[in-house]
Order: C-alpha cells, then sequence, then structure tokens
C-alpha cells in the first residue's frame, strides 16, 4: 500500500543562488501516524510543512500525496485534503462562525454539508471552546482561543492529513496544553494523520509519535 | 465674445508671478519644494511648448500612421510614467499593462472619434489625439494606484491569503479582496469626477473650449462623453490589468511570491 505522503529527496534554498536550507530529504507518512518534527529554528521545519501543501516550491526532489506528485495535483484539491494551520492563526474580520464556514465559501467545498450552529457549538466545546458564541467576533478572541478556532476549521473539510506549524510557541502554558490534548485526541479517537513542527521539548501522553528532528540541513528519526 | 484673446510671450511671462509666490512660500516655510517646482516650470514650458508645435504638425497630417504612431508615444510615455510611481521589481506587470493600454485605449479612442462624435475618417488628428490623450491620462493615474493598492496589499496581507489557500481556496478566491479593492481605488477618483463635475469644478476640457469661443451648450456635450468614456476605458483597463497581475502575483502552485517588506 502506498504511504499517505511520501517525500523523495526533497531540497529546498529561498532563492536560486542562496544555500540549501535542507537537501535530499526523505521520508514517509503513513496514515494515522502522528509525526513530531523537531529542530532548531531556521533549521527549515516550517518551510518543510509549506513544501507539502505547495506553499513553497522546492529546489530539487519530489513530493507524492497518496501516490501521486503533489504538482500534479491542482492546488486547491490538495489543500482541501492537507491543511495547513500557520504559526500565528489568522482571521477574517467576521463572527466565528462565519470563519468556521470560510472554506465551505470556496468553490472546492461546493459540494460538502455545512456543519449547522448546533453541530458548530458542540465542536467548539471539544475544543475547550464552550465560551465562545457563534456569534461572537473571531478578531476579539485570544490567541490561544484563534489558535483552536483555526485547527478547527481546518477539520471541518475533513482533510486527510493535518500539518500544524508551531501551534502552541505564541500560547501561553495553559493554551498551549489544550492545544497539546486536542491533537493526541485528534490522532487517537478521529485517528486523524499529523504533522507537527515544533522546537519545544514537548513528550505526548496519550501517543507514540515518531519523532524527526531536522538539522544540519537533514531529516533524522529520533525515535 | 468673438474670436480668441492671444496670449503674447509678455503676458505668458507675467504668469510666472504664480511660481514665484508658490517658490516664496516653500522658501520661507522650508517646504524643500523649490527645486521641484523649478524642475516642474521648467517642463510645464519646454513640454508644452514642444508638444504645441507637435499638434500644429500632427493637426495638418493626412496619414493615419503618423496619428497613431503619436498615440503610440503617448501610451509608451504613460507607461514610463506609472513604472515609475510602481515600485515593484519582483512581479513583470509592465508589458501586460502596456499591452492592455494600447488596445483599450485605442477601442475607446476610436469608439468615441468614429462613432459618438462620427468623425470621418475616425483618425481626425483634431478628436482623435485630444480623446486618447484624456483616456490615457486618466487612465493611467487609476492604473498606477490599482497597481500599487495590488502589490502592497499582496505583500501585507499574505499571511490571511495564505490561510485562504490553505482552506482549499483558489488563488481568485483568496485574492477576492484584494482585487477588488485595487480595482476600486483606481475607480474612486474618475466617479468622483463624475460626481462634481459642473458644481466643484468646470473640467480642464471644457474650460478650453469655452475660453475658444465654443457654445457653452455644445461644450458640455463633449465634456458628457468625456467624463463617460474616461469611466468606462478605466473600468476595462483596470479589471484587464489586475486580472493578468494578479495571477502573475502567484506562482505555478498558486503560492504566494511575494513577501511583506
Amino acid at each position: 500500500m502506498n504511504p499517505l505522503l511520501e517525500i523523495r529527496n526533497l531540497s529546498f534554498a529561498y532563492e536560486e543562488s542562496a544555500a540549501l536550507v535542507f537537501e535530499r530529504l526523505n521520508v514517509a507518512v503513513q496514515e494515522g501516524e502522528y509525526i513530531l518534527v523537531k529542530g532548531p529554528s531556521g533549521s527549515g521545519k516550517s518551510t518543510l510543512l509549506r513544501l507539502i501543501c505547495r506553499l513553497n516550491k522546492p529546489q530539487g526532489g519530489s513530493i507524492l500525496f497518496q501516490g501521486n506528485d503533489i504538482s500534479s495535483i491542482a492546488p486547491a484539491k490538495l489543500r482541501s485534503a492537507v491543511s495547513y494551520v500557520a504559526q500565528i492563526p489568522q482571521m477574517i474580520d467576521a463572527s466565528v462562525e462565519e470563519n468556521l464556514l470560510l472554506p465551505f465559501s470556496f468553490t472546492i467545498n461546493a459540494g460538502r454539508t455545512i456543519p449547522g450552529t448546533e453541530e458548530l457549538k458542540e465542536m467548539l466545546h471539544r475544543f475547550y471552546l464552550a465560551d465562545v458564541t457563534p456569534s461572537q467576533s473571531a478578531m476579539k478572541l485570544s490567541i490561544g482561543q484563534k489558535q483552536r478556532l483555526a485547527i478547527m476549521r481546518a477539520l471541518l473539510q475533513e482533510p486527510l492529513l493535518l500539518l500544524l506549524d508551531e501551534p502552541t510557541s505564541a500560547l501561553d502554558q495553559e493554551s498551549a496544553e489544550m492545544v497539546f490534548s486536542i491533537m493526541e485526541r485528534l490522532n487517537t479517537e478521529d485517528r486523524k494523520t499529523l504533522i507537527t513542527v515544533t522546537h519545544i521539548d514537548y513528550k505526548p501522553e496519550t501517543v507514540r509519535p515518531l519523532t524527526y528532528t531536522l538539522a544540519h540541513r537533514s531529516l533524522t528519526l529520533s525515535s | 465674445m468673438n474670436g480668441i484673446v492671444t496670449i503674447s510671450t509678455g503676458q505668458l511671462l507675467l504668469a510666472l508671478v504664480f511660481i514665484l509666490i508658490a517658490q516664496g512660500s516653500s522658501f520661507i516655510y522650508h517646504l524643500g519644494l523649490n527645486r521641484d517646482i523649478t524642475i516642474g516650470t521648467i517642463r510645464t514650458f519646454s513640454q508644452l511648448f514642444l508638444m504645441g508645435y507637435v499638434l500644429t504638425f500632427i493637426l495638418k497630417t493626412t496619414n493615419p500612421f503618423l496619428v497613431l504612431s503619436v498615440f503610440m508615444v503617448m501610451v509608451v510615455s504613460a507607461m514610463f510614467i506609472i513604472k515609475g510611481r510602481v515600485k515593484e521589481k519582483q512581479i513583470p506587470y509592465i508589458i501586460p499593462t502596456f499591452l492592455t493600454m494600447l488596445v483599450s485605449y485605442l477601442a475607446t479612442a476610436l469608439f468615441v472619434s468614429g462613432l459618438v462624435i462620427g468623425i470621418t475618417p475616425w483618425w481626425e488628428p483634431r478628436y482623435f489625439i485630444p480623446a486618447g490623450g484624456m483616456v490615457i491620462g486618466n487612465s493611467m493615474s487609476a492604473l498606477a494606484i490599482s497597481l500599487e493598492r495590488l502589490f502592497r496589499d499582496m505583500r501585507q496581507q499574505k499571511e490571511l491569503v495564505e490561510m485562504k489557500l490553505s482552506l482549499g481556496a483558489n488563488y481568485r478566491e483568496a485574492s477576492l479582496d484584494i482585487f477588488r479593492n485595487a480595482v476600486t481605488a483606481g475607480m474612486i477618483p474618475s466617479i468622483n469626477a463624475m460626481m462634481g463635475v459642473g458644481l466643484v469644478f468646470i473640467p480642464g476640457m471644457m474650460s478650453g473650449q469655452i475660453l475658444a469661443g465654443t457654445d457653452p451648450l455644445i461644450a458640455i456635450r463633449y465634456q458628457i462623453v468625456v467624463m463617460l468614456m474616461l469611466v468606462g476605458s478605466t473600468a476595462v483597463s483596470s479589471v484587464v490589468v489586475m486580472l493578468i497581475v494578479r495571477r502573475r502575483c502567484f506562482g505555478s502552485g498558486e503560492e504566494v511570491l511575494l513577501s511583506p517588506r
């Protein structure tokens, strides 16, 4: 069976003439795996995630999703199946509900059933956002709440792979723990495949992740 | 009122009093504008005199290619002015902008001189060149504003655009607001001009015609055609240029190519 994601000889540099940030990375991700990518800042961890969803272009090598080269998959189609959540959560200047339903306004999700307000409320509860109402402004939430909302929004279009870029770096301890707990539940209960980039020393309690270290331009399996 | 009162060279130089006042203000209040006012004055004199001589020659011509060449020079000059105002090095916008300007302005000027005013031949320089000049001048400013806005917003809102892309938006959906705002920003001055015309200001072309002895009731008809022509040509050129240049702000994987400065 094909791995869900396969990275082959992947190299990246910010500019054509610049030095490579990393080179010839190889990794395969199976469905249901929980991957942690660690490494010092500047080692290209975020870039690796951005390359997987085509927000950046590699210098060399290829990435296969479900056996197909991602450069042959329409970008919108790829990104609805491989959802990336950025380090700093971005919200449109509208209500929580409008933010959550944003993916359903795009052509690629036209056929999907739009979740109702009750369903959203239930989900907000699961994401430790019980005190947030769908009608309130998303701009007024704390950064920790926005981060959980951003992850929830990415999940609403039911991606096969979730890419989380330093999801707790801007959060306080309490919010960070909530996000970690959500990530673990997504993997254990919902069988979601996750790749999370982090530079902090986080040891999951309920799952055993595959931990890779990206340093000195190469990726190594550390546990 | 019969005929035109001509302005002698002495009278023309007398008008330099206004420049002396402006220079004086800049000098007293340290506005730092003295150099620009001087250059601007010299350019006003030299460019308009040059244009006057060229027009005197062109208006007599019976060669449509010569008229079209003048039109071409005007579009090329407008392109250089836009290039000077829009400081964008990364995205190649010049060729699509130039071609859109050339085609849309030519179509507008043709429509106005050939159909609305109904001149034969359609390239009759007395109508075609001023109509072209007004379209080019007006749309040039609109395009510069729109392009600047598009590039600025693309850079500033990169993360927001990427958030939408990450949620399955195609590049058009992800940058819809930026596209709309860019086109609107360019269009607003022409629309505002329609609101204020006749009340707040008498447009240059109409003033010129009236000063030259034309019946104001004829002059307003020309002015109405001009106002409508400017709004139409600005809309078409802005929309087309923004559609093309916006696509160029994204790579083959629909990734944002610009970064915040």
